[in-house]
Order: C-alpha cells, then sequence, then structure tokens
C-alpha cells in the first residue's frame, strides 16, 4: 500500500519511512509543500501523512488546494500542534485524521489501515472475497480457513485486487500502487507475482482480461 | 495591602478655591473699608470746615449788631447727633464767647488754624479751627472720630456679611460640583478595577473627560504592549512545544524502528537515529535556555571592558572540531588587541552561535573567515562563509524565534540569530546580513561600541 510521507525533519521523516516499510507500507517521503503537492498529484496513494509546519506550501493550504481540487485521497495530519482549535481546524480543512507528534508507529499504521479500508468503503479490518480473508493489520492470508505464507508484494497485490474486488486493474495500475515513486520494477514483476498468487491461493483466484488487465472475481465465482 | 492616604482632588479642590475667594473678598473688604474712611473723612472735614467758616462769618454779622454783648451763653442742642459735634468761639483768641453746650472751657485743639486732631474728655475729636484776623475770632468746630470709624464699619461690614453668608453655600456648591467632575474619573477607575486578570481590551476613551484622556490612551497603550508580549510569549510556547515534539517524534519512531529492524545494519541505523535526535533535543533545550537567561526581565547585564580577540580565539578553538570534523577550515585575521564593552560570557554565546551557524550551513571542505577590523568608535566582526545564504527577502525573519528559512536542511533550532540578536542589543550592538561580494555565502557582520583607553 502505497503512501506519501510529507514531513520537513530529517529524523522523523527517515523513521517514518522506515518504520512504515517495516510495517508492510510502501512509503515516499519528500520534505516540502510544493513537492508533495507534485507528487500528489500524479501518483496514487492510497494514503499521506501531512506535517503542517512544511516549507514553501504550509499543510493546511496544500491540504485546502487538493481538497478544493476534488482529490479525495485520505489524509492523516501529524503535527506538534495540540491545541483543540489546531485539532479542529485540521479536520475541518479535509484531514480524515489528526495525530500530535510523538506519535506510536504501529498507531499510525493502524490508523493508515483504517483510513484506507474507509475509503474503499470497506470497514472491516478483515477482508473477505469468496473464500479468501486478508488481514490488513495481523498482515495474514487464509483460504477456507488456511493460512497461506506471501511474500511482501504478493500479499500487497492481493490486497489491492481484494480492496477492487470485481474491477479490473491494468498493469500500470497495479505497478503504481504497489510501488514506490523511481523504484526499480521488473517489467514482468505483476505477472510474476500474479502466478505466484494463484499457484498459492488456486488458479481461479485472479482472473486475466487479455489486453486490459486483472481481476479478483467478487465471491459467486470463487 | 497598607491603607495608603491618598490627597483627594476634591478636598484639595474645596480647601483651594474657598481660601482663595475667602482671601480676595478680604482683600476687596480691607481697601473698601480704607477707601470708605478715606471718603467720609474728605466728606467730614470739608462739613467741618464749613460749618467753621459759616459760624465765623455768622459771628462777624452778629458783632457789628451789639459789639459789647458778650455772649457766652450754651447754643442748644437740636439733634440726639449734637452731643457729637461742638464748637468753640474764641474773641481775640483767648476769652471764650459762645459754644456748645457740652464743650470745655480749654481750647479744643492748641492748633490755631486747620484741621487737628485731639483727645478731650477721653474720646478722640477731629477738630477744624479758623482764626479771622479782621474780627479776631477764633472758632473751633469739634466733631466725635467716633462718627467716622462707624460709617467705615458700616461699608465694610456690607463685604463680609454676604461673605459669612455665601461663603458655606459656595462650599457646597464647588463639593457637589467637583464630586459630579469626578465622577467620570470613578467610572473609568471603577472600569480598570472591576476587569479580569486577562482582559486586555482597550479601555472606552469616550468616557473620560479630555484631562484623564491622555491617562486611558497611555493605559491602553500599556494594555496593548502587554497583550503583545503575552501573545509572544504564547506563540514562543507553541513554537517551542513543536521544536521538542518533533526531534522526541523522531526519537520514538526510531527507537521502534530499531525494534522492528530485521537486520543488525538496519538496527545500528535507526539506533544513530535516536542518538542524532536526543543530540539535537539537547541542543534545543540548551538554545531555549540561554534565550530564556537572555530574557529582558532575566539578565543583569554589567558590561565591563573584555578583549575581544581573545573572545573570539576561545570561541573558535571551541567550535573548531565540529568544523573540522566537516572537514572545513576556520581563519581569525586581522586579529588585533581591542576591547568592548560587555559580558565576556555573553559575548562567547553570541560568537559561537554566529559560527555554528556558518559551519552547519556550509558545504563540507569550505572555509569560514573570522575578520577583526578596529574603528574609532566600535569594533566589528564578520563572519563569512559558504553557505547557500540567506536571501534578503528572509533576511528580516532569520532573527525571530524558530524561524528558519524556507528549504533549510541543515538541523538546527531557528533560535540561534535570536540569541545573537538579544545579545547584540544588550550590547547596544548592530548586526547586518548580507552576501560578499565574491561569493554566494552569508556574510554577518557584527559591530560592538570600542572601549577606548586601557582599563581592562
Amino acid at each position: 500500500m502505497r503512501v506519501l510521507i510529507v514531513e520537513d525533519d530529517q529524523l522523523l521523516g527517515d523513521a517514518l519511512a522506515v518504520g512504515l516499510k517495516q510495517r508492510g507500507f510502501e512509503p515516499d517521503w519528500v520534505q516540502d509543500g510544493r513537492e508533495a503537492q507534485t507528487v500528489m498529484r500524479v501518483e496514487p496513494f492510497a494514503a499521506i501523512i501531512l506535517d503542517l509546519g512544511l516549507p514553501a506550501l504550509t499543510g493546511l493550504e496544500l491540504l485546502r488546494t487538493e481538497r478544493a481540487r476534488g482529490n479525495k485521497v485520505p489524509v492523516l495530519i501529524l503535527t506538534a500542534r495540540d491545541a483543540i482549535q489546531d485539532r479542529i481546524k485540521g479536520l475541518d480543512s479535509g484531514a480524515d485524521d489528526y495525530v500530535v507528534k510523538p506519535m506510536d508507529l504501529d498507531e499510525l499504521a493502524a490508523r493508515l489501515r483504517a483510513l484506507v479500508r474507509r475509503s474503499k468503503g470497506e470497514p472491516a479490518a478483515l477482508l473477505r472475497v469468496g473464500a479468501v480473508a486478508l488481514d490488513s493489520a495481523a498482515r495474514t492470508v487464509a483460504r477456507d480457513g488456511q493460512t497461506i505464507d506471501l511474500q511482501p508484494r504478493e500479499f500487497a497485490l492481493l490486497q489491492e485486487l481484494m480492496l477492487n474486488a470485481g474491477r479490473v486493474l491494468s498493469r500500470e495500475q497495479l505497478e503504481e500502487r504497489m510501488y514506490r515513486w523511481g523504484e526499480e520494477v521488473e517489467s514482468n514483476a505483476v505477472e510474476v507475482h500474479v502466478h505466484h498468487l494463484r499457484r498459492k491461493l488456486g488458479a481461479d483466484i485472479v482472473k486475466t482480461i487479455r489486453g486490459v488487465g486483472y481481476v479478483m472475481p467478487r465471491g459467486e465465482h470463487a | 495591602m497598607p491603607e495608603v492616604r491618598q490627597r483627594s482632588v476634591r478636598r484639595q479642590l474645596l480647601v483651594l478655591l474657598l481660601t482663595a475667594v475667602s482671601g480676595a473678598w478680604i482683600i476687596a473688604a480691607t481697601a473698601s473699608f480704607r477707601d470708605a474712611r478715606h471718603e467720609v473723612a474728605e466728606v467730614l472735614d470739608a462739613h467741618l470746615a464749613q460749618t467753621a467758616s459759616l459760624i465765623s462769618v455768622q459771628r462777624d454779622g452778629d458783632e457789628r449788631e451789639d459789639e459789647d454783648e458778650v455772649d457766652t451763653e450754651h447754643a442748644p442742642v437740636l439733634h440726639r447727633y449734637g452731643r457729637r459735634v461742638m464748637f468753640q468761639i474764641w474773641s481775640n483768641g483767648t476769652t471764650l464767647g459762645l459754644h456748645s453746650q457740652h464743650a470745655p472751657d480749654t481750647p479744643l485743639s492748641t492748633v490755631r488754624d486747620g484741621f487737628s486732631d485731639a483727645t478731650i474728655g477721653g474720646t478722640r475729636w477731629r477738630v477744624f479751627s479758623t482764626w479771622d484776623a479782621r474780627s479776631r475770632l477764633l472758632v473751633q468746630v469739634a466733631e466725635q472720630n467716633y462718627e467716622r470709624d462707624e460709617l467705615a464699619t458700616a461699608v465694610a461690614r456690607n463685604f463680609v456679611v454676604p461673605l459669612a453668608i455665601t461663603l458655606p453655600v459656595l462650599g457646597l456648591v464647588i463639593w457637589v460640583a467637583v464630586g459630579r467632575a469626578t465622577q467620570s474619573l470613578t467610572h473609568v477607575n471603577q472600569q480598570v478595577a472591576s476587569r479580569s486578570a486577562d482582559n486586555l481590551t482597550p479601555l472606552d476613551v469616550a468616557d473620560a473627560p479630555s484631562e484623564i484622556g491622555a491617562l486611558v490612551r497611555s493605559l491602553n497603550g500599556l494594555f496593548e504592549r502587554v497583550h503583545g508580549l503575552i501573545e509572544q510569549e504564547r506563540r514562543f510556547t507553541a513554537d517551542a512545544a513543536h521544536e521538542l515534539r518533533t526531534p522526541l517524534a523522531g526519537i520514538r519512531a526510531q527507537a521502534q524502528v530499531a525494534l522492528g529492524a530485521t537486520g543488525d545494519a538496519e538496527r545500528a541505523r535507526a539506533l544513530d537515529g535516536v542518538i542524532a535526535g536526543c543530540d539535537r533535543a539537547t541542543h534545543t533545550v540548551g538554545q531555549m535556555l540561554t534565550l530564556a537567561r537572555l530574557a529582558p526581565d532575566a539578565v543583569s547585564f554589567q558590561p565591563t571592558p573584555v578583549e575581544l580577540a581573545g573572545v573570539l580565539k576561545g570561541t573558535i578553538s571551541e567550535v573548531a572540531p565540529a568544523a573540522l570534523a566537516k572537514g572545513m577550515n576556520i581563519e581569525l585575521t586581522h586579529e588585533q588587541h581591542a576591547l568592548v564593552s560587555g559580558d565576556a560570557a555573553l559575548l562567547s554565546i553570541l560568537f559561537r552561535n554566529v559560527i555554528d551557524n556558518a559551519i552547519r550551513y556550509s558545504a563540507p571542505g569550505t572555509k569560514v573567515d573570522v575578520e577583526m577590523e578596529v574603528a574609532d568608535s566600535d569594533v566589528r566582526v564578520t563572519v563569512r562563509d559558504a553557505g547557500p545564504g540567506i536571501a534578503p527577502e528572509e533576511r528580516a525573519n532569520v532573527g525571530r524565534r524558530f524561524y528558519r528559512a524556507p528549504g533549510t536542511q541543515a538541523p538546527g533550532t531557528g533560535l540561534g540569530l535570536s540569541i545573537v540578536q538579544r545579545i547584540v542589543d544588550l550590547h547596544r550592538g548592530t548586526i547586518r546580513l548580507d552576501s560578499p561580494a565574491s561569493t554566494i555565502g552569508l556574510q554577518v557582520t557584527i559591530a560592538l561600541p570600542r572601549v577606548v583607553g586601557e582599563r581592562a
């Protein structure tokens, strides 16, 4: 799951990037508001962690501008400002969550997962499509109650397909959601991961729509 | 609080006005009394002279008719005031002729011509004498002085009596009028007394009379300044919280990363981050404490002559390790003996911050120049670096607490230049930021008042 970290502090930004990677996210990190604006307009992030005191363009300005443009990406404000007025202003400016520094990385990860689930209209932490169940918090996958071991990329691919069950996603769309910006992606990487998923979960788990992309069929076909 | 007995404007005005009115009245009454007395004297004297002259002429006529008849009879008293006037006619100036019934046998006055004062039978009299050489008659007319005093006193009484009656009335009027006028003062006082400590909104100037309008405006000015100070402190606290929370968040997150690390390299990297975060938080706290100690109400600044080159050398040797760690070089040029008036410890903090900034923001391998220049009235120290400099439009902002120029990558608190500015202000010096002509770096010039003479 790709997330964008907008944090000007070197130490904290680095810790967030590494810590969220440890917790199964694919984080990109930028240090000023202007750059964040550019990146979030072209990359499909599942969520954004936004600091408020940013150089070039403040977090609130960025948030308001993007919301005014119709950008619906879930935004979690992460800031040192703890005054009630600041929290209200942040949430009313279009933020989906407000966390005051210092925070716990596990809690932050859980909040991000919740934001993403809600944005997909899927409030349950346990995703279930047909016989496959995915626990995004525990990072476990089971088929018919049988736990199945997946590599992180395979887990990420399955999560994207399940969150968009019934919808066809192109190879490019899947790549964009799975890999960080500037990360080296093998041209057949998605095909390889799909192949592994079919081997571990069953051939019918992902259908290939030739020339278009991949889709995970909703319940009745699985 | 001990009860302080304060002067009341109302009481003061009352006493002052009543004293002034009474004083003016008494002066006027005295002048009138004297004037009246003088006028009465003139009129009565003229009257006396006229009477004497009438008697003299009368006698002259009578004598021609019956020359031998020497009239020694008493003249009749025709008016109740008659007792207060009397006359004598002396034939040849020696023999008493016609005279008032109550006149003595001796001459009324020794003066034979004109006005004189005499005491007859215990009372004071005014006497007019006239000598007619042709008829050889001496006429003396006398009038009791009592008459005159009584008239003048009556005039004076006309002044004093109304005063005695009106003075209490006047006092009452003044008391009420001043009371009404000071009611607006009481109102302003109530406005101030009843407000809560955090209410710093301005007082209503329209309520106040013009005399205390200036006071109310000054109070409002004070309220505004206090409000500004409180606002500044509030912002400082918020900024301080931010400045401490962010490194704390970094430390915590790095520690969690270390806990969740899968490899030794990842763990070591995160732990390095924890240490770096602690160092940064320590630096921030240190800078905040320095600034707090420099707060206007906390510092007792007692300048003494300080040998500046020594301070610079000491400071440079303190920061040199940090520069060397970045492969940088620091150089002190034009080092010379110069005394400035100041505090050596504060000056050391000042230059440590400036040179520390130069090192932080410069690329590794570059050079920092510290140059001394002694002018007539001040000593200038210029610190030059080859860093990114500060854009001209940002230079006014960098003195603000916690302010960091946009795009700043190097670690720092944004407090350094606030500290520098504060110390420069304490020393009545100046600080200038600009870019040296040759490079893109920053040049900080600090001028401190020079002490001429050798009293170090």
